[in-house]
C-alpha cells in the first residue's frame, strides 16, 4: 500500500542521482532532496502543526540500503546501522516530578523516598499529555517512588502503545524472574532503568525538617546558604556541586551513549538532578545554575544531534494550537502513529 | 491541656484503683466515660445515645498500661503496637488490596514477575480502592517489589483521610539507608513506613512471561496451560506453582507481618492476585481444591480484622457513596468517628 509507493519513490530517486523529486505521496506535495547520501522529506502547510488527521512517512535513505521503515522504529534500529549513528537526531526528554506530599507540607524532602500528592499525580498525567507524541525508546528514573509514578503515568498518556518495563538487577534472581520469553514482546517494550544517581540532591540532617523550623534553628541566611550555594552542604549532605558531580557522570556514562546510538530518551527525575544536567547540556555556569528553576511537571525537550544537545524548549499541551516546529524529524515521528499500515503500536 | 488532665486521670485510677475520681474526668468531654481495669489494661468504653454520629466533641482514648500511664492521641493508641501488654486486648486491622489493570493485561500477556505498570484503569481502580480504605487507620505498608503494587498502595493512601505520610524504606545499601533518614521525630510519628518485599511479588510465570496466552495456548494446547495456571503445584516451565509462590509468601506474612497484627499495628498489603490468595489461604485455612478457585477482585480492598491470635474476615468494604450500615468493629468506629472530628 503506502509502503509500496514509498519504496517505489525511493527507488526512483536513487536512479535518478542528484535531481530532485517532486510527487506526492497521499494528498501532500512532497519534495525529496538528496543530501549525501540522506534523503530528507520536509513539507510546507500554512505554518503550524496542530494535531490533525493528515497522513505522512518519513523516508530515510542512506549510502548502503534505502529503507522505508516506520519512523518511530528507525531512531531506534542501530544496531546494524553504524553509518547513521551520527546523522541521528535523538529527543531527550526532562521531566521533574510533581508535587509530592512533604512538598506539601513544607519539609525537606531530598533523598526521602516520599510519594506524590494528587496535585503531584495531575501533574505527572499532565506531562504525559504534553509528550504524547514524542518518540520515547528509554526512560531512566531516580531511585524514588515519585520519579518513578511520574514517569509511569506520564506513559499511561503515550500514544505509542510501548510498555515501559522496569528493569531489576538487584539481585540474581531479580535478574532471573524478569526473565521475557518472547522477541515480540521484548521489542514492544521501553526499558526502564531506576538509578539512585538521579535521586534529588541528598539533604542531610535536614530531611524531614520543617522549613520555617529550619530557618529559626539555623538561622535565615546559613539555610539560604545551603539551599541556594553551589557548593556548600548542609551538615551530612550534599551540595549541588556533589549532587551534578554523580548525577551528571551518570548522564555522561550511561546516558549519553543512548542518544549517540540514536535512542530516544526519557529521564524522570528531580529539581536539583536535573538541573544539574541541563547545567551540562546548555553548558551552564555555577551562577547560571543555582538561579535556575524548573517548573513541575512541565517537560523539557532537548535534541541530540551530532554530538550537541539544542534546546528546544517545552512541548506544550495537545489542546493549544502548535506553532512550535520540533524538528522535522519529530512531526514525521508523530504523524508516523497516524499512518495505519507503517505504525507499530 | 487535654493531655495533662489525662494523665491526672490516669495517675488517680492507679492510685486509687478505680475510684471515684475518674469523675473529674467527665466534664472534659461531653461523653460519660467509664473506666474498667481489666488487668493492668484500661479499657474506655463510650456510651453515647448509641449510634455514632459525627460531631464536635473531642473524644481521647485512653490505654493505660501498669509500666507507664501514657496519654496518646486517639489515633496513635490505637495504633501505638508496642505494648506487649495489649495483644490480648487489641484489634488490628488487615487490608488485602490487589491491584488493578497492568499494561500487559490489557495486552493478555503473561506478566508474571515482569515489572509492568498500570494503565489509566488500574489508575483509577488503585484510587477507588483508597476511597474505600480511607476510614481503616493504617500504620504500616507492605508491597510487592513491582511499581504496579507500589503504585497501587501510594495511589489508595492519597485518598486516605488521616494524613499520614508512607514513606517508602530502602535498605538495598549502606548508602540508601544513610541517604533516607530522616532527621525529624515529629515527621517520624506523622509516617507510615512501606516495605518492599519480592516476597510478595506475583507468582513467577517463568518461560510464559511475555507470551500471548492466545499464543500459549496454540504452543502448548489448552489443558497444559489451564493446568499450570489453575493447578496447585504444577509450575510452568522455570517458573513457579501457586504452591511454591505460597510458600515463600505466607512464610513472609508470618514472620514479617503477623507480628505487626500481634503487636497492634494496623497494616495494609498492596499486591497481586496469587501472592494474596495464598495468604488468604491462610487467614481462612482454605484448602489447597479451594485456594485455586478463589478469585479476587481487583482494586476491592478486602478488610480482616486480627484479633486474639485470629483472623476475622470483614468482606469488602464499600465504597464511601453508599451507606454505611456495615460495622466493622468498635474501635474502627471510633477511629472513622476521630476522623470525622479532626476534618469537619
Amino acid at each position: 500500500m503506502a509502503n509500496a509507493m514509498l519504496h517505489q519513490t525511493v527507488g526512483s530517486l536513487q536512479l535518478l542521482g542528484n535531481s530532485g523529486i517532486h510527487g506526492e505521496v497521499g494528498n501532500n506535495p512532497v519534495r525529496l532532496f538528496p543530501k549525501g547520501f540522506k534523503v530528507q522529506v520536509g513539507f510546507s502547510k500554512g505554518g503550524a502543526y496542530s494535531s490533525g488527521e493528515r497522513k505522512f512517512s518519513s523516508i530515510r535513505a542512506s549510502a548502503s540500503q534505502t529503507s522505508v521503515v516506520d519512523p518511530v522504529l528507525s531512531p531506534s534500529n542501530n544496531d546494524s546501522h553504524e553509518s547513521r549513528k551520527k546523522s541521528n537526531e535523538a529527543a531527550l526528554i526532562l521531566i521533574r516530578h510533581g508535587e509530592s506530599l512533604w512538598n506539601e507540607k513544607n519539609l525537606f524532602t531530598g533523598c526521602v523516598d516520599v510519594p506524590l500528592t494528587k496535585k503531584g499525580v495531575e501533574e505527572a498525567i499532565e506531562a504525559g499529555k504534553r509528550i504524547s507524541n514524542i518518540p520515547v525508546d528509554m526512560i531512566y528514573t531516580s531511585a524514588l517512588i515519585r520519579a518513578q509514578m511520574t514517569a509511569m503515568l506520564a506513559m499511561t498518556q503515550h500514544r505509542r502503545k510501548k510498555v515501559p518495563i522496569i528493569m531489576h538487577n538487584e539481585s540474581e534472581q531479580a535478574m532471573a524472574w524478569s526473565q521475557i520469553y518472547s522477541e515480540d514482546t521484548l521489542k514492544q517494550s521501553i526499558p526502564v532503568i531506576a538509578a539512585w544517581q538521579l535521586n534529588e540532591r541528598m539533604y542531610g540532617e535536614l530531611q524531614g525538617l520543617n522549613k520555617q523550623e529550619t530557618a529559626d534553628r539555623f538561622g535565615k541566611e546559613k539555610v539560604h546558604e545551603w539551599r541556594r550555594s553551589y557548593d556548600i552542604p548542609p551538615p551530612n549532605g550534599e551540595s549541588l556541586e556533589m549532587c551534578a558531580q554523580r548525577a551528571v557522570a551518570y548522564f555522561k556514562e550511561n546516558i549519553e551513549p543512548q542518544l549517540l546510538a540514536g535512542k530516544n530518551v526519557m529521564i524522570a527525575a528531580h529539581g536539583n538532578s536535573l538541573r544539574s544536567i541541563i547545567m551540562y547540556l546548555d553548558k551552564l555556569t555555577s551562577q547560571e545554575v543555582i538561579s535556575l528553576e524548573l517548573s513541575t511537571g512541565i517537560p523539557m525537550l532537548y535534541i541530540f544531534k551530532e554530538g550537541k544537545f539544542i534546546r528546544r524548549g517545552s512541548p506544550i499541551a495537545p489542546t493549544e494550537a502548535g506553532v512550535y516546529a520540533y524538528t522535522r524529524r519529530l512531526p514525521q515521528s508523530i504523524v508516523g502513529y497516524n499512518v495505519g499500515p507503517l505504525a507499530r503500536f | 491541656m487535654a493531655t495533662a488532665m489525662f494523665q491526672q486521670c490516669i495517675g488517680t485510677i492507679q492510685l486509687n484503683s478505680c475510684g471515684d475520681e475518674w469523675g473529674s474526668c467527665k466534664k472534659f468531654r461531653n461523653y460519660s466515660l467509664r473506666f474498667i481495669s481489666r488487668g493492668f489494661a484500661l479499657d474506655v468504653r463510650l456510651l453515647t445515645k448509641g449510634s455514632f454520629i459525627s460531631s464536635r466533641s473531642k473524644l481521647h482514648l485512653v490505654h493505660a498500661l501498669s509500666s507507664h500511664s501514657s496519654l496518646v492521641d486517639p489515633v496513635s493508641s490505637i495504633s501505638d503496637g508496642a505494648n506487649d501488654h495489649q495483644k490480648n486486648i487489641s484489634e488490628s486491622a488487615l487490608i488485602l488490596i490487589r491491584h488493578g489493570e497492568s499494561l500487559w493485561n490489557e495486552m493478555n500477556l503473561f506478566t508474571g514477575s515482569i515489572d509492568v505498570s498500570l494503565t489509566k484503569k488500574g489508575v483509577e481502580e488503585a484510587i477507588e480502592a483508597g476511597k474505600r480504605i480511607s476510614n481503616i487507620p493504617v500504620d504500616i505498608i507492605y508491597t510487592s517489589s513491582l511499581i504496579r503494587a507500589k503504585m497501587t498502595a501510594m495511589l489508595a493512601m492519597i485518598q486516605h483521610r488521616h494524613k499520614k505520610v508512607p514513606i517508602i524504606r530502602h535498605t538495598e545499601s549502606d548508602q540508601a539507608k544513610e541517604w533516607t533518614r530522616v532527621f525529624s521525630e515529629e515527621t517520624e510519628r506523622q509516617s507510615i513506613p512501606v516495605i518492599t518485599a519480592w516476597q510478595l511479588n506475583e507468582r513467577m510465570y517463568g518461560e510464559l512471561q511475555g507470551l500471548h496466552k492466545q499464543e500459549t495456548i496454540d504452543r502448548y494446547g489448552k489443558e497444559k496451560v489451564h493446568e499450570w495456571r489453575r493447578s496447585y503445584d504444577i509450575p510452568p516451565p522455570k517458573g513457579e506453582s501457586l504452591e511454591m509462590c505460597s510458600q515463600r509468601a505466607v512464610s513472609y506474612f508470618r514472620e514479617q507481618i503477623e507480628p505487626q497484627l500481634q503487636s497492634g499495628k494496623h497494616v495494609m498489603v498492596a499486591a497481586h492476585g496469587n501472592c494474596l490468595r495464598s495468604i488468604i489461604m491462610y487467614l481462612d485455612k482454605l484448602t489447597s481444591l479451594e485456594v485455586t478457585t478463589l478469585e479476587l477482585s481487583t482494586g476491592v480492598p478486602l478488610l480482616y480484622i486480627y484479633k486474639e491470635g485470629k483472623f476475622i474476615r470483614r468482606g469488602s468494604l464499600v465504597g464511601p457513596t453508599e451507606a454505611g450500615v456495615y460495622a466493622y468493629t468498635e474501635s474502627l468506629a471510633l477511629y472513622r468517628q476521630y476522623l470525622d472530628e479532626m476534618f469537619q
